[in-house]
């Protein structure tokens, strides 16, 4: 029953854009005499492209076809054809993840989209997936360190918070590399809006000796603020993008981990304007200042964590005994509504799922329930009674994290008026706000895309 | 030295152990206090407290650990009797406790019966093997899987026409196993097989069951597939682990490799109700493929 599945990362960032092709190995864990519990087992980097500078047209504005371009380009290096990709993601990150720039790179690749499960990516997954791809998440589940991961890219760094090999808090600052660009001659061509309240110096300026290492330095302290090593002030909430909504600075002090492009500039000095941007000099404050005084480790993967990330790391399996009736996989982009232990006991139930079915514009919309560690037969056909009563005539998606989604589907389909499409998922943790991704069997289980936001709404 | 002199001088001995440090006149503030004494306030007629209770995968017993939480995190896959001390070269007490109780549940599951009724009860057409008791069922394991002139007849009058699908519930190893998990397993498996189209008849309950058991209901019955779930033996991890085996055209002298299993049905393991589910998916492949056993796996469909 082992399997294995061609996944394609793509990661279009502010500045550079990469490609990485990955083979997931999916292995039968159990014995063959036991209930089939289906795990990705390897991941195995098959090609990683060269990094691309991000085709623009203007400032910021990304050039779709340009994408389209490249990506063929690079299937072609790589050796692979568009019908052997199963899955993967497209991520488009920092200040580049605007609405305009995620609809002209999707117009783009459309007919790619059949493979692809994740459209564009929001700061909360951009931040899980940097952690991942940079070993941070292994290395705290490895050492069982608290771990707080900086990826710092060209216009902003994403920060995880892991404990125990968990992610247990993602956050977003506007720190890069790339909020200035500098030419050869020293002048500035562009200054990103979220300096506008930190600087005088406007687009056209020729900064003078030490205003640039100044602002690096002024960006690190907002770093150190969110690891909590120092004291935070106005600038730290400043700093934090709207989007990623607040951060929680950690009360003990974790394992500082970096990647991103500008990791590459904390240990290897490069000379300022390398790139016709500040990254050096905010790698080199970042090097003096107070997140390097204590442990901290560069990422097994620098600038390409978030592309390996999720080309390796954006696809997870459901329980391996899940149902699914007349539902045609893949099914993309269903919105989740989350309801705790107590609202599932509660007689309320059905009326609270009304109530959260009628906040969505979609007809489709996944219920998210804990459910049971090892529920009876009554308590699997009751929790069905109150979901179809909640679920009216709609079409029925239900994920679990207990194990129990294939016996509950069968609940729900021979209740009167349960014959109907029916998705139910198990092992899957779901949050409020994200949005769920079903790809197409690999052996009995299904493989899964937990996304934060499908578009992000005007993002400057 | 006299019994009282002695006990006198236990008392003692256990008043100086729960006193402070005696160091004097210093800030020693040890980082971890180690064991403390055992807080006595229950009153004579109490219970002690019930030690089969305790989240094995939660103990850790280690005194001064380096890693206690990384260590409860590898426990947290495992349900072995890791991290769980020592005094000098011995388990500790709570340890023996522990396992000398998860050892006398594990008899108890092998030697107690289900309820007189448990086969009334729950509609299933109650029979026995040849044994006439647990002892027999032990030493022969030949007898648990024929039934007498009687029994066969109960059968016979019981199961309506020729099943495609014949439910068998056997004690087996494990009474325990069965009264908590069979009935959820066996209502998932009806659900299951009624979306496919297969109509699931009366159960048979068999006490002193083996596993061949199934394949005389097969002689009796003429079913196309027997279901059998058993008690399996119970080991120190739980008493209560069912299995569920199933038997293409079941009949006496049916070879053991025809036979396809699912394990470790229990709370820890497999949870009963999904169990169930994945059962009567198994059902319809075998229907479909006519095969049960290696061969099914040699079809590559399990």
């Amino acid at each position: 029953m082992d399997k294995s599945l061609l996944s394609v990362g793509l990661d279009v960032g502010t500045t550079t854009t990469q490609l990485i092709v990955s083979r997931l190995q999916v292995k039968n864990r159990a014995s063959s005499f036991a209930v089939p519990e289906m795990t990705i087992t390897q991941r195995q980097i098959c090609y990683r492209s060269p990094v691309h500078m991000t085709p623009l047209l203007g400032q910021t504005l990304v050039d779709g076809q340009g994408i389209r371009t490249l990506v063929e380009q690079e299937y072609e290096k790589a050796g692979i054809t568009r019908q052997q990709v199963d899955t993967g993601a497209v991520i488009i990150t920092g200040e580049t993840s605007r609405k305009e720039n995620a609809a002209a790179v999707l117009s783009a690749l459309s007919d790619y989209a059949g493979e692809f499960v994740v459209a564009t990516a929001g700061p909360d997954l951009e931040s899980a997936l940097a952690a991942r791809g940079a070993g941070a998440v292994q290395y705290s589940k490895d050492t069982g360190k608290a771990v707080l991961h900086m990826d710092i890219g060209g216009g902003t760094s994403n920060l995880a918070l892991i404990e125990k090999g968990r992610i247990v808090a993602t956050g977003c600052l506007n720190v890069g590399g790339r909020l200035l660009k500098i030419t050869p001659t020293g002048k500035l061509v562009y200054v990103s809006p979220v300096l506008f309240p930190l600087t005088d110096l406007r687009p056209g300026d020729y900064p003078a000796q030490g205003q640039v290492e100044a602002i690096a330095r002024i960006l690190t302290h907002g770093l150190e603020m969110a690891a909590g090593l120092r004291p935070a002030t106005e600038l730290l909430g400043k700093l934090l993008t709207r989007e990623a909504g607040g951060w929680e600075i950690p009360k003990d002090t974790p394992v500082l981990s970096f990647s991103g492009g500008v990791a590459d500039c904390i240990e290897g000095k490069l000379p300022a304007g390398s790139f016709g941007d500040i990254g050096p000099e905010l790698g080199q404050a970042i090097k003096q200042s107070l997140l390097c005084a204590g442990d901290y480790r560069l990422g097994t993967e620098t600038i390409r964590a978030t592309v390996i990330g999720a080309g390796c790391h954006s696809t997870q399996l459901s329980g391996s005994t899940v149902f699914c009736r007349d539902v045609d996989l893949p099914v993309k982009n269903l919105p989740v509504a989350v309801f705790t232990p107590e609202e599932q006991e509660s007689g309320e139930l059905p009326q609270l799922i009304q109530k959260r079915l009628q906040m969505q514009d979609s007809p489709r919309v996944v219920l998210a329930l804990p459910g049971y560690p090892a529920p009876s037969y009554g308590q699997v056909s009751r929790l069905a009674q109150k979901l179809l009563q909640g679920i009216g005539d709609r079409e029925i998606f239900v994920c679990l994290e207990g194990d129990m989604a294939k016996a509950l589907g069968q609940s729900l389909c021979l209740l009167p008026g349960g014959d109907r499409p029916c998705l139910c998922i198990d092992r899957v943790h779901l949050e409020e706000g994200c949005y769920l991704d079903v790809g197409e069997p690999v052996g009995p289980a299904l493989p899964v895309v937990v996304k934060t936001l499908i578009l992000s709404e005007g993002r400057i | 030295m006299n019994k009282k002199e002695l006990s006198a001088m236990v008392a003692e001995l256990l008043q100086s152990m729960q006193a402070e440090p005696a160091v004097k006149g210093s800030d020693y503030k040890p980082r971890d206090p180690g064991p403390q004494p055992v807080q006595r306030d229950h009153q004579p007629g109490d219970f002690v407290p019930d030690v089969t209770q305790l989240d094995l995968r939660k103990l850790y017993l280690v005194e001064n650990p380096a890693q206690k939480d990384k260590y409860l995190a590898l426990k947290e896959r495992t349900p072995a009797r890791l991290g769980m001390g020592r005094a000098g070269p011995r388990y500790k007490t709570l340890t023996m406790l522990r396992f000398r109780a998860d050892h006398a549940a594990a008899q108890d599951a092998v030697f107690s019966q289900l309820p007189e009724d448990f086969g009334e009860k729950n509609g299933l057409i109650p029979v026995k093997t040849r044994c006439k008791d647990k002892d027999e069922y032990l030493t022969r394991p030949d007898m648990g899987r024929c039934f007498d002139e009687e029994n066969q007849k109960k059968i016979r009058q019981g199961v309506t026409g020729q099943p495609k699908v014949q439910l068998v519930i056997g004690d087996g190893l494990s009474s325990a196993a069965i009264a908590t998990n069979a009935m959820d397993c066996a209502q998932a498996i009806r659900d299951g097989l009624k979306l496919k189209g297969i109509e699931l008849g009366q159960g048979i309950f068999v006490r002193y069951c083996r596993v061949g058991a199934g394949d005389a209901v097969g002689d009796v019955t003429g079913c196309e597939l027997v279901c059998v779930l058993v008690g399996e033996r119970p080991g120190l991890v739980t008493d209560k682990s069912m299995s569920c085996y199933l038997t293409y055209k079941p009949h006496t002298g049916v070879s053991e490799s025809s036979r396809t299993v699912v394990s470790n049905i229990h709370a820890q393991g497999t949870p009963a109700v999904e169990a169930g589910a994945h059962i009567a998916s198994l059902i319809e492949t075998i229907l479909k493929k006519k095969v049960s056993g290696v061969g099914l796996h040699l079809e590559g469909s399990v």
